[in-house]
């Protein structure tokens, strides 16, 4: 399956291609905001979407927003701090469907988007 | 195989179906054998008809012949006769072949053909009989004027036909009547077999379904008894949520101690909330369930999500005040042939957990201030924090005055409050300049207080300085804090660095003639420089060591405490500014070891060595260049005061500063082949340890050394 790496900062998306990278999953883009983001999805076609929801320009919640507008089918997993539980719930309902909380380990990712792909192949 | 997939229904399909067969079989039974009666009764009336026409006919005979004999012509008579002659033999016909006759009132009935033995023997008895009177018949009614002798010969035969006609009629119309009559009681037997079939197999169905209600009474029973216990015994707070965000009809004992109310069944779930936690809470507790009633998420990928999980709730206490608890809910997902038909949803009242967390961290939080607080003090130059400590104690008493004389005037106030600010502010900045960081963001909390005060605008009064005091309490307590910390520190630090084992003490070793004699020397000497100090001691009888040590002993425990008391141990003002007892301790140990040798250990807890007094008598003294005692370190520095003639006294008096002393112990022990280790921190302690082996049968035998001193 085909991933794309959406967050601002450089480490934690490093981290999350490092993470996944070697699962089976093939990472095709790493956005740094929601405008690259929405580019490199036309572009690239995912088919998982790792998504942060504080970012510059064009923040995650409008991001899941334009992607879903693209691909209804898309999965998202929001990767984000607890801070701001209402903005997180808020990302859910456009239609993100999992939502894993910074920090993580790569251990906690990966079976995230286990979980995630899992849930929509058993629906 | 399933019946055509009716399931557990498939035994009352098949017990139905069978009643229906019953009835329907008992049905049509009962149509064909009462249509047969009917045909039965219809071939009795025509017989009894024929009983009738036989006689009709011969009665029309007999008006005909009367008629006859009167000369008069037949009237109507024939006709009559003609027509009972026809329907007569019209019908034997039909009992003989079967079909349709002309029944009364101008009607067409069909009458069947007597099949049976008898009524058929009966029948060609009949026709018999009738076929020649029919004949006689006929021919008269051809002859439109018979004679009289035709009418009356035809009278005879009708005379003896009818009679056998009637008879042979009767025995029909019996043989039909016990046919039917047979038919009628198989009838009645095929009506009584199929009810009484019909209603065994309607008893079977209520017995096999009454038996299958019991059985599923009772299996609901258990399972409530099961549900009921498991409800009224749980912990938790379990209930179904539905779709409405009402709570189910069930839902555990236990929920209504946590959600403090009862009557939940039916209670609208986001409304009981509203009550207790905040509106932004409820705002996204809803938005959250609507989630988890959809299908796009993830019910595990969103749980760290959940605005329940653990949350402050405030109930009414019924007294005016309000109960704070923490509550936990979790949620899970239910479904229903596929779909999110309720959520399961868990209660629990956590308070205590969360008590104990909040204690923990707090604990957590307290020793790793102190942690913090011990790193800085580690960080801190000792004299600096000396310093600082002092004039800290200076600078909040100063503080806690003006705050008592505080209710004077509203300008002596603000006056009191611009110069609280000015101790403090000071007091922050030489916080910060020794490094204790955490104490100067204390002080500035509290100078955050003071500043508030000096800009308020309206006139002070008493109650404006109460928080002032409340958090000048606190600071007052963190000073102490680290003064406790400095105190502890200097104690493990003389401990761990120098503190040899204590030797046991021999009974009444302490009140030993030298022992006492020591206590007295260092009593006396201590008040003569208006100094006090206690003498401490631990282990053998100093009067049992062997020769030579017995006898030089005295010289070094008594030069040992001449050194402390003048150059170590502080006055009393001073040691009290330093956070010490005013009184000096001065501790002696000595024990004898195993292998015949000797360890001592003298310490005080005076000033220690000063190793920039040391050095800068080196230098005064010509020992060492100036260059050379600020390159040298304090291991050499320490070493100097061994060497004869050196003190750092800057003037001479009988008990010290003549630099005599330290040389003669070094010289001593040399002499004796044992060592000598010095420990010290400043403003701490001076601590000396002399190892001493066996003493040699050549030192045994020799004299005291020449530098002996009695005390």
């Amino acid at each position: 399956m085909k991933l794309l790496i959406v967050d601002d900062s450089n480490i934690i998306r490093s981290k999350i291609a490092r993470a996944l990278g070697s699962r089976n999953l093939e990472v095709v883009g790493l956005a740094r905001n929601g405008h690259e983001a929405v580019s490199l999805f036309a572009r690239t076609r995912p088919d998982v979407v790792t998504m942060d929801l504080t970012m510059p320009e064009m923040d995650g919640i409008e991001c899941i927003r334009r992607l879903l507008e693209l691909n209804p089918d898309t999965l998202i997993l929001v990767v984000s701090a607890l801070a701001d539980k209402a903005t997180a719930i808020e990302a859910l309902k456009l239609g993100a469907q999992g939502f894993l909380c910074k920090p993580f380990s790569e251990e906690d990712l990966a079976e995230a988007v286990e979980e995630l792909i899992k849930g929509a192949v058993h629906g | 195989m399933r019946f055509f997939g009716l399931g557990k229904y498939r035994v009352i399909v098949l017990t139905v179906a069978m009643f229906l067969v019953f009835d329907l079989g008992v049905l049509v039974l009962n149509f064909v054998i009462s249509s047969q009666i009917a045909a039965d009764a219809l071939a009795v009336n025509m017989a009894g008809r024929q009983r009738m026409l036989s006689q009709r006919a011969a009665k029309t005979l007999w008006q005909i012949s009367e008629r006859a004999a009167a000369g008069q012509p037949a009237g109507g008579e024939t006709a009559e006769l003609a027509e009972a002659v026809s329907l007569f033999d019209e019908t034997l016909t039909a009992f003989l072949q079967g079909g349709s006759i002309r029944g009364g009132a101008g009607t067409t009935v069909t009458l069947a053909r007597i099949d049976d033995a008898d009524g058929i023997a009966i029948l060609q008895r009949a026709n018999a009989v009738w076929a020649p009177y029919r004949a006689r018949i006929t021919t008269l009614l051809a002859n439109p004027a018979p004679s009289v002798d035709e009418v009356r010969s035809t009278l005879d035969v009708a005379h003896s036909a009818n009679l056998e006609l009637l008879k042979l009629m009767n025995e029909l119309t019996s043989q039909v009547e016990v046919t039917a009559a047979a038919k009628a009681t198989t009838l009645r037997a095929v009506q009584i077999g199929g009810i009484t079939l019909a209603t065994a197999n309607f008893v079977l169905i209520l017995f096999h379904f009454l038996r299958k209600l019991r059985q599923g009474d009772a299996l609901l029973e258990q399972a409530k008894k099961e549900t009921d216990d498991i409800l009224v015994t749980v912990n938790e707070g379990l209930f179904l949520l539905g779709r409405d965000f009402r709570i189910g009809s069930q839902h555990s004992q236990a929920l209504e101690a946590i959600l403090g109310r009862k009557d939940l069944g039916g209670a609208d779930f986001v409304d009981l909330l509203r009550g207790i936690v905040t509106e932004k809470t409820v705002g996204m507790s809803r938005d959250y369930l609507d989630l988890l009633f959809g299908e796009r998420v993830n019910e595990k990928l969103v749980s760290s999500l959940n605005p329940l999980d653990v949350v402050e709730v405030h109930f009414d206490d019924q007294r005016g005040g309000f109960v704070t608890k923490y509550l936990e809910f979790r949620f899970n997902r239910v479904r229903e042939g596929g779909v999110v038909a309720h959520l399961l949803v868990t209660a629990n009242d956590v308070t205590k957990r969360v008590q104990l967390e909040r204690a923990l961290k707090e604990a957590h939080e307290r020793a790793k201030g102190q942690m913090d607080l011990l790193v800085e003090v580690l960080q801190v130059e000792p004299d600096a924090l000396r310093d600082f400590l002092a004039a800290a104690a200076l600078c909040l008493d100063k503080v806690n005055t003006l705050l008592r004389e505080r209710t004077a005037s509203a300008t002596d106030r603000r006056e009191a409050v611009i110069a609280i600010y000015r101790l403090l502010h000071g007091l922050k900045g030489d916080a910060s300049g020794v490094g204790l960081s955490g104490l100067a963001e204390a002080i500035h909390d509290v100078e955050d207080l003071v500043v508030a005060l000096r800009e308020k605008h309206a006139s002070l009064d008493g109650n404006d300085f109460l928080p002032l005091a409340v958090r000048l309490e606190r600071l007052f307590a963190q000073v102490d804090a680290l003064r406790g910390v400095v105190n502890r520190f200097a104690q493990i630090r003389g401990v761990v660095a120098v503190e040899p084992a204590r030797p046991a003490t021999e009974t009444d070793a302490a009140q030993a003639p030298l022992v006492v004699r020591w206590r007295e020397f260092a009593t006396r000497l201590a008040e003569k420089h208006g100094k006090h100090v206690q003498f401490h001691y631990h282990g053998i009888d100093p009067g049992k060591l062997a020769s030579p040590y017995r006898e030089a002993l005295p010289t070094v425990i008594n030069q040992f405490i001449r050194n402390a008391v003048v150059h170590g141990v502080e006055a009393p003002a001073q040691r009290l500014i330093q956070g010490k007892p005013a009184v000096g301790n001065l501790a002696l140990y000595l024990a004898a070891r195993d292998d015949g040798g000797v360890d001592l250990s003298f310490r005080d807890d005076g000033a220690g060595l000063q190793l920039a007094a040391i050095r800068q008598a080196a230098i005064d003294r010509g020992l060492l260049s100036a260059a050379e005692a600020d390159a040298c370190d304090a291991r050499r520095l320490v070493e100097l005061i061994f060497k004869p003639a050196f003190s750092t006294r800057a003037s001479a008096d009988e008990d010290g500063g003549r630099g005599v002393g330290l040389d003669v112990i070094r010289a001593h022990v040399n002499e004796w082949g044992g060592n000598i280790r010095i420990g010290s921190t400043p403003r701490e302690y001076c601590h000396f340890r002399i190892s001493l082996p066996r003493p040699s049968p050549q030192l045994s035998a020799g004299a005291a050394p020449a530098h002996g001193e009695a005390a």
